[in-house]
């Protein structure tokens, strides 16, 4: 057992995210389900069972977004609204022979149910081994296994069965040259 | 998306483990300004606050606190202030509690920029305050507070410092001697105008411009003429 170093945590940010994005669908909602994660861990001192601090903090993320989903149901619906709005950042992946934008493909995780989404980026985003990632969301082993088959396959089917559309890559351009109009200092 | 589609499970791995999209420089500050914050209460051997109810006044100074602490550490680096970034601030959720009425008037909530209050309009037109957030684009600080009705929500941002940028486009209407710009961003009505020398910035969800309108310019003792 040993005391987790805060200064160690910044290294985990940009795995964190991923997941995140992946988790929540949205990349501003990533960032706010990131740092509230970070402030809970940070907000008392703590100690590890094991050495993998990645592993703790997918803890971490998972009732972070838990408690953000059962927040978020007593709130007005604002999904639509902040996806309609906020431009995408369509970066590719780092193997340009896929046409896939990231945002489609964590928008498409994110679809899933709550018990095979958390798996899948438990495994597959985060990079845990089945075991640590089943103790993260504290279920069996096996049951891990049965919930991340299904949700890559539901992913497959979802991402196959997406035809392309021009409309929605003829908005993002247009939000995209909407973002660049600065504001100039002066009264106006 | 004119390559062919994965389609065994080895292939979905395979390509979800290929992202590696970094997170913002801007969440990376947010960060090291929690852990750089959390080191300082650690050094001075402060007992952590105790999870008391905060008042929103206080939670909105702590976060603006903090808004600061993250300007100085990154030099005062942050996203651009622009009028799309800061309307997608106003439709973004909120990461604090909602602020309470102001208990020294029926018109505001014990929440302000600078001095400039937000309203308060449960009483009389059924907005309720929800939540709130701070970020800050361009070393500004800048304050989100969100209201509801029914299914109808909004946000209303107040930008920090009082040499506001300046805003172009859309259809002026002044009420009282203030201009009020109403104009689409991304498919989204806004409403900008000025308080006090400070930039405010309206946007909902569900909420007719005149609404819009209305609540932007509403000042003490009127009806809401939406």
């Amino acid at each position: 057992m040993r005391t987790l170093d805060p200064q160690s945590l910044n290294k985990h940010v940009d795995r964190l995210f991923r997941a995140a994005w992946a988790l929540c669908g949205s990349r501003e909602d990533a960032e706010d389900l990131v740092q509230e994660t970070f402030a809970r861990v940070l907000s008392r001192p703590r100690v590890l069972r094991g050495d993998d601090e990645l592993y703790y903090l997918m803890r971490v993320l998972r009732n972070t977004f838990l408690t953000s989903l059962r927040t978020a149901s007593r709130r007005p619906v604002t999904a639509a609204a902040i996806e309609d709005v906020v431009a995408a950042d369509p970066r590719p992946t780092n193997r340009p022979e896929h046409a896939y934008e990231v945002q489609e493909i964590y928008a498409t995780i994110a679809q899933l149910p709550d018990n095979f989404r958390l798996a899948l980026v438990a495994v597959d985003v985060l990079g845990l081994s089945y075991k640590e990632a089943a103790q993260a969301l504290q279920v069996r082993e096996a049951t891990l296994t049965t919930r991340l088959f299904r949700a890559r396959k539901q992913v497959s089917e979802q991402l196959a069965s997406e035809p392309e559309r021009p409309q929605a890559a003829e908005a993002r351009r247009e939000d995209k040259d909407a973002s660049g109009v600065m504001f100039s200092e002066g009264a106006p | 998306m004119s390559e062919r589609p994965p389609h065994t499970e080895a292939e979905i791995v395979e390509l979800v483990r290929s992202i590696d999209v970094q997170a913002p420089p801007e969440l990376h500050r947010r960060i090291d300004a929690l852990i750089a914050e959390h080191d300082g209460r650690s050094s001075a051997r402060k007992r952590p606050p105790a999870p008391l109810r905060w008042g929103l006044a206080g939670a909105l100074a702590l976060a603006a606190l903090a808004a600061v602490l993250v300007v100085s550490l990154s030099g005062g680096g942050s996203s651009a202030l622009t009028l799309h970034s800061t309307v997608a601030l106003t439709l973004r959720a909120p990461t604090m509690s909602a602020p309470a009425q102001n208990p020294h008037s029926a018109t505001e909530l014990a929440a302000d920029v600078e001095g400039v209050a937000f309203p308060y309009w449960e009483d009389r037109f059924g907005w309720r305050s929800t939540g709130a957030r701070v970020d800050h684009l361009d070393g500004r600080a800048v304050t989100t507070v969100f209201y509801a009705r029914g299914r109808q929500w909004l946000g209303y941002a107040i930008v920090a410092g009082a040499s506001a940028p300046h805003v172009g486009g859309g259809t002026v209407t002044e009420r009282e001697g203030t201009p009020y710009r109403l104009q689409r961003v991304d498919g989204t009505s806004v409403v900008t105008w000025l308080r006090d020398g400070h930039l405010c910035v309206m946007a909902g969800h569900g909420v007719s411009d005149a609404t819009l309108m209305a609540l932007a310019s509403w000042h003490e003792g009127e009806a809401l003429n939406a």
